[in-house]
């Protein structure tokens, strides 16, 4: 298909179909849209390195966090813990099958894929560009993101163990398990990961070459 | 925003932007020229798909709150409890913030969500007279807050997993957790399919006069 050519220097709003034309910004400014007030684009400091390290720390703290028991319930002398993904199976196996997959997909599924699919972008950035494949598996990464972006739901988990355990001291002795840490350490990384991560950056690095 | 700043769109200059990468295309080719995805100029169906979703979550709302929501037996005493009961619950027992967010992400998200796209939706398709600033404002805030509904169903799969030792303690999900994830799906869905592009292509600038002044 016999590629126009198409000025560089506009972009047009998401939201609203405006066009609008490029100025360089200084760093910690977002351009927004005049008419519809979406943000549209900024300079991302975006430390391809940086991104490295916090991704692999994240990546660190996901098996612990979803293996370790994340809340601990004394009653009568027993003791019962429960990890974050046997949450989602037992309400699975009660016959809620839509809410153990929710669950599952939003607390453990999304956000393991999530950096995965991070640590391979960054790694095809670092070493890969030139082979067609590995640009080919960039572009599928990049399409999925914003799903997976979507569907990662650390941060309200974290907000659940808080009150799961306030609703249940009314009946029974609740700790925390050293799951929690790991998950809570899990959001914090993941958090930060995703404040370095920019879109529209990844998608400029098919354009360079 | 200081430079004139004149009212030209995409479509009328022959350009469309991607929805998945976001790069600028003639809108004339029908695939992304970087990432291969499908362009529309506009896309007047995303309407109708709205809609649909919209109203049967707001359908689904109501089995979501009229049922229980969990089931506990404590002592080989069962009771049930729905959202709203649950809640008034933890307010009798002084747990008033836990109170609070639960209220605010199980009865006030799903609902604000859903007034909130009917409003928005209305706007396209019977072109009311709403500033559309306002409108992609809370847009804006629909598509941010929404998820923080999962909430209640991430606490019922903790308590299920934990409170289970047979007539003495115990709690198991009940009908309204699958009805309540449904309106959570479908809500997210109905804010993701709509082509925002129509809003501002459909009501007329005189709704936004004052600001263009
Ligand atoms: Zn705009
Ligand atoms: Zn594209």
């Amino acid at each position: 298909m016999a590629m126009e050519a198409v000025d560089n220097s506009i972009t047009l709003c998401q939201s609203c179909d405006l066009v609008i034309r490029k100025r360089a910004l200084p760093t910690g400014v977002r351009a927004i849209c005049p008419r519809c007030h979406t943000p549209l684009y900024d300079t991302p400091y975006c430390s391809i390195n940086g991104m490295l390290a916090l991704c692999l720390t994240a990546i660190f703290f996901f098996a612990p966090a979803n293996l370790f028991p994340v809340l601990e319930l004394e009653f009568l002398g027993s003791m019962r813990t429960t990890t974050v993904i046997e949450g989602a199976l037992s309400v699975y196996h009660q016959g809620y099958w839509l809410v153990g997959i929710a669950v599952l997909t939003s607390a453990v599924i999304a956000p393991g894929l999530l950096l995965l699919s991070i640590l391979m972008q960054i790694l095809i950035i670092k070493y890969g560009l030139n082979s067609p494949s590995l640009r080919t598996a960039f572009k599928h990464a990049l399409k999925i993101q914003g799903v997976l972006t979507q569907l990662t739901m650390l941060e309200i988990f974290v907000i659940s163990f808080l009150v799961a355990a306030f609703n249940l001291a009314d009946f029974a002795t609740v700790s925390f398990g050293f799951g929690t840490f790991c998950f809570t350490m899990l959001f914090i990384m993941t958090l930060f990961l995703m404040r370095e991560y920019d879109l529209e950056h990844m998608w400029s690095y098919l354009d360079e070459r | 925003m200081s430079d004139k700043q004149s009212t030209v769109l995409g479509k009328d200059i022959g350009l469309t932007s991607c929805p998945t990468c976001h790069k600028v295309t003639c809108a004339k080719s029908t695939h992304c020229s970087r990432c291969d995805a499908p362009l529309t100029v506009r896309d007047y169906s995303s309407v109708q798909k709205s809609w649909a979703l919209l109203i049967t979550a707001t359908i689904l709302l109501i089995p979501a709150n009229v049922y229980p929501i969990s089931t506990l037996t404590n002592q080989g005493r069962v009771t049930q409890d729905t959202i709203f009961s649950g809640i008034a619950h933890l307010v009798k027992t002084d747990m008033i913030p836990i109170a609070i967010i639960l209220f605010v992400a199980s009865i006030l998200v799903p609902i604000l969500k859903i007034v909130g796209l009917t409003i928005y939706l209305s706007a396209i398709s019977f072109k009311l007279p709403i500033s559309k600033k306002r409108l992609m404002t809370g847009f804006h805030i629909i598509e941010w807050i929404g998820r923080w509904s999962m909430l209640d169903l991430f606490v019922i799969s903790l308590t299920v997993a934990v409170v289970n030792m047979g007539q003495l303690l115990d709690a198991k999900p009940a009908p309204a957790a699958t009805a309540f994830a449904l309106v959570i799906l479908l809500t997210q869905l109905a804010a993701k399919v709509i082509d925002t592009r129509l809003l501002w292509d459909r009501l007329e600038a005189k709704d936004d006069s004052s600001t263009n002044a």
